[in-house]
């Protein structure tokens, strides 16, 4: 199977019981991509699949055949942070950090469909992601944030 | 006139208890930073210096550590509560390809205490085994059958001191802790009750609650000859290391312990555990590095808990609401090992009252260890004591805020000397301010009086909903104290690193030390790096516990970066020709006074070549005859669905007196962590047991709940301006554990002004909830 993986071409031949989650982090080292759960309770695994967010530990990997896959890898680097990242760390909005990768994840999604979400909306996209260090006000307030530097550079 | 003694003895409080420890005198005294010192960055809201690595999933978490041929163990662990176990069949789980090696007991040494025959709580590990990757790991572990003998379990406190039980583990005479139960006593509480006007009783009830960090307790080791590298998930890299050297029987020296980062700890990554021993010996006889995770399971069920508890609470008070007398008697659930962290202590120390007695049984259950979990004893105690605070309010007619303030403690009543600082009555007013208290309270009494205002626990339109406003108190000790050592050094670019074996859970170490030695040093915060977690590269700093590395290892930062900040001044003063007191330092520039003569760090340090400018700092005791305690008020608001029985909460509010606060940014972030672990416990969070079969039953985040983005109210977190020059030259007190003490109290308050009846079961489910309305 072939998968678009953070914009290239990837080849791979998971097994039949294989989780896109344990593709990444295992077959690939990709470990951005956190394994809290491993059964749709947290949101630390959320990736999208072709731009929509999903739990990469309730994916089968030979489904992703032929899809986009995107992860927190490949959502900006460093160099060139999606604003996203830039609000994160702005807003103080990680504590642990180890959360973030998920929430950021799920709020691209929801910024890539809507870039001006209403606090009720971001919650309601973001309540699927667990943080145990409490980080909520701050991660709401970097989602807003993120949203309005979207808005602003039109990207 | 002789030379003060180096080496000194005194005394330490972690977690509530209290610890003589040897301690090395620091070699040079600095002058306190007051309150109005001028800082430049302590106090500064710098960014989390990891912040970027954070949002790009890129910190190197023990989890993400991927060694070259690195193979994994999973844990087979027991799925009854009590028993022996007779054989463990393995040969089916041997015959898959890919596993490696399987340890049972024979193959482990007895100081790991691994894999015990007895069986002594669901979850107990009785096995382990390693494979080439983690699914085969987990499929052999599922292969693995383990046959025993059943025994008679007792995993309540009633179970575990009935008359007939047996010991909940081999060599215990009964099941409690210390023998029997403790009572702690100062006054006459039997005369102090016959002095009361009024007197109180509640009985409430606390629920196990589990740490669920979202990392779970991992380790990957790895073996070169006989010297071990552990990689953990640890709050105490130091304490993992003495653990393993003592548990393997190999010197301290071969034994180094990396924590880069660490996914959340909450009191329960303490030490080594079954895991730490399983990834090492694997790895020994393997001779390849081996990762042994925790699974989500496991991590629920066997890493430590904070215990259930009764508390049946009496308190007595005059007219006027000066309390005479406060007794409780608890009832702690432990597990299978645990120590006094129990809930009594804060009845001692958070109001002012001659007469104080607490009876606290302590049993020794078939469940899973206790561990410290944030505030250990404290979150538990509060609820009862609030509770009853409460209670006695409206019994009196008095306003919640205006009884608490009455009983103000004005000093550490359990020694008898004053604190260092608590500026609570402060923390009262400003809460009180900000939350619009006093508002509340004038229209809530001019719609009971005249009727001339609506009642502002109704909700318009909404006869359904009713809404209450709820105030509690916190105390706690956080003075950290010695032994914390930290090295600066200046490398050659002039650029500076700190030294310290301390981790940063998520808390900001790695920031707030930076910030200290940069303000110290005079030099810029982004030349300035904290290398921490790593015992192979730093001097000793204690376990991140009892809310105590920022004022255990700030002042050892700050002397070690003035030590450098002197060398670096001395070297200078030869290369510009000028004395040392006539040098200035700041932003990582020497400057003659007066002069516009001057030269950066870095290029003093290029003409030094490799002359290392080094500076050492050590922590001296904390002050003897003084308590040192952070302390807080939280209000909250909340609306209460008496249909359904859910509580939502609106707003909370929350003061707190920590001292010198050395990242507001990063203060408000712990602040709101600890609020909304406490808005957890008090509404959500809760371990069930079966009690016929002795499983816990809620083993995973869908069952066990935590806080979701859409449970969280407006937090105003707010920390009082000052700094406490009593406690320490940097003025720090902790914050972690005190964030979380008064909100399950102030929501419970809260909840109880809606309806009029106390729900006095945590968590206040929605059928508890209605139980109550119902009673
Ligand atoms: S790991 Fe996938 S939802 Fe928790
Ligand atoms: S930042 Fe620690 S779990 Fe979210």
């Amino acid at each position: 199977m072939q998968i678009t993986l953070n914009g290239r071409p990837v080849a791979a031949d998971p097994e039949g019981h294989a989780t896109l989650l344990d593709l990444l982090r295992d077959e690939l080292a990709l470990t951005g991509t956190k394994r809290v759960c491993d059964r749709g309770s947290c949101g630390a695994c959320t990736v999208l699949l072709d731009g929509v967010s999903v739990y990469s530990c309730l994916t089968l990997a030979q489904g992703c055949d032929g899809h986009d896959v995107r992860t927190i890898e490949g959502l900006g680097s460093a160099a060139e942070p999606h604003p996203l990242q830039q609000a994160f760390a702005l807003e103080d909005a990680a504590q642990c950090g180890f959360c973030t990768p998920g929430q950021l994840m799920a709020a691209a999604a929801l910024l890539a469909a809507n870039d001006d979400p209403s606090d009720d909306e971001i919650v309601a996209a973001m309540s699927g992601n667990l943080c145990r260090c409490g980080t909520y006000p701050k991660i709401l307030r970097a989602v807003r944030r993120a949203a309005a530097m979207l808005r602003e550079t039109g990207a | 006139m002789s030379k003060p003694a180096r080496f000194v003895t005194t005394t330490v409080e972690v977690e509530g208890r209290t610890e003589q420890r040897v301690v090395e005198m620091p070699a040079f005294d600095l002058e306190p930073w007051g309150a109005d010192a001028a800082l430049t960055h302590v106090g500064a809201r710098a960014l989390r210096v990891d912040a970027a690595l954070k949002a790009t999933g890129r910190p190197g978490y023990t989890t993400d550590i991927r060694r070259p041929h690195q193979a994994y163990a999973a844990i087979v662990r027991s799925r009854i509560a009590r028993g022996k176990v007779t054989r463990i069949n393995v040969e089916a789980a041997r015959a898959i390809p890919g596993v490696l090696d399987i340890l049972l007991v024979d193959d482990v040494p007895a100081r790991t205490r691994l894999f015990n025959a007895e069986i002594t709580y669901h979850g107990q590990p009785l096995a382990a085994v390693c494979a080439e990757n983690q699914a085969i790991a987990d499929r052999a572990a599922r292969l693995i059958t383990v046959e025993f003998e059943k025994g008679r379990h007792a995993v309540t406190v009633a179970q575990a001191t009935a008359a007939n039980a047996q010991p909940v583990r081999p060599g215990l005479s009964n099941n409690l802790l210390f023998k029997e139960p403790r009572t702690t006593e100062r006054g006459d509480v039997i005369a102090g009750f016959a002095a009361a006007d009024v007197t109180i009783t509640r009985e409430v009830r606390t629920p196990c609650a589990l740490h669920s960090a979202l990392e779970p307790h991992a380790a990957v080791a790895e073996w070169d000859g006989d010297r071990l590298t552990v990689w953990e998930s640890t709050q105490g890299i130091f304490r993992v290391r003495d653990n393993l050297a003592k548990a393997l029987d190999v010197p301290l020296t071969n034994v180094r312990v990396i924590c880069e980062a660490m996914g959340g700890g909450f009191g329960a990554k303490n030490y080594a555990a079954a895991h730490t021993y399983i990834a090492a010996l694997f790895a020994r006889r393997l001779e390849r590095p081996v990762a042994c995770y925790v699974d989500r399971a496991g991590e629920q069920v066997d890493t430590g808990n904070r215990p259930s508890s009764v508390q049946r609470i009496r308190i007595g008070a005059m007219k006027d609401g000066t309390l005479t007398a406060i007794e409780m008697v608890g009832e702690i659930q432990l597990g299978i090992g645990g120590w006094e962290g129990g809930p009594g202590e804060i009845y001692h120390e958070l109001y002012a009252c001659p007469n104080v007695r607490t009876h606290e049984t302590f049993a020794f259950v078939n469940t899973a260890a206790m561990a410290a979990f944030r505030a250990p004893g404290h979150a538990e105690g509060a609820v009862g004591l609030e509770a009853a605070m409460n209670a006695l309010a409206k019994e009196l007619g008095l306003d919640p805020l205006e009884l608490r303030r009455r009983n103000t403690a004005t000093h550490d009543q359990k020694k008898s000397r004053p604190y260092t600082g608590n500026r609570l009555a402060e923390c009262y007013d400003v809460g009180a301010e900000r939350f619009g208290w006093r508002d509340w309270h004038r229209i809530r009494r001019r719609s009971k009086d005249a009727h001339t205002a609506p009642d502002p626990r109704v909700v318009p339109g909404k006869p359904h909903l009713r809404r209450g406003v709820g105030v509690a108190a916190q105390i706690w000790s956080t003075g950290g104290g010695p032994p914390s050592y930290a090295t600066v050094r200046i490398n050659t670019d002039g650029s500076a690193d700190v030294l310290a074996g301390s981790q940063d859970l998520g808390t900001g170490t790695r920031t707030i030390l930076a910030q200290v030695a940069a303000e110290a040093l005079g030099h810029r915060l982004d030349q300035v790096r904290a290398i921490i977690g790593d015992t192979g590269a730093t001097p000793y700093a204690g376990n991140s516990w009892g809310s105590m590395t920022v004022a255990s290892l700030t002042p050892a930062v700050r002397m070690a970066a003035v030590d450098a900040r002197r060398a670096l001044v001395e070297a200078a003063s030869g290369l510009l020709g000028a004395p040392s007191d006539q040098l200035e330092v700041f932003e990582g520039r020497v400057a003659v006074r007066g002069s516009e003569r001057g030269m950066s760090f870095g290029e003093i340090t290029a003409k030094l070549g490799n002359v290392m400018i080094q500076g050492h700092g050590s922590r001296g005791p904390n002050p003897q005859d003084a308590g040192i305690v952070t302390t807080g008020a939280q209000f909250a608001e909340v609306e209460v669905d008496t249909a359904t029985g859910v509580v939502r909460v609106v707003r909370i509010v929350a003061v707190h007196d920590a001292g010198r606060i050395v990242n507001p940014t990063l203060a408000e972030s712990q602040l709101e962590g600890g609020i909304i672990q406490g808005l957890g416990f008090a509404l959500f969070e809760e371990r069930v047991l079966d009690t016929r079969m002795g499983l816990p039953l809620n083993v995973g985040l869908h069952d066990y709940k935590i806080p979701t983005m859409a449970d969280i109210p407006s937090i105003d977190g707010h920390f009082l301006d000052g700094a406490d020059t009593k406690a320490n030259h940097v003025g720090a007190r902790g914050i972690a554990e005190p964030a979380i003490v008064p909100t399950a109290p102030a929501i419970a308050g809260a909840v109880a002004d809606a309806l009029g009846v106390d729900v006095l079961e945590l968590p206040m489910t929605p059928w508890r909830v209605l139980a109550a309305l119902a009673r």
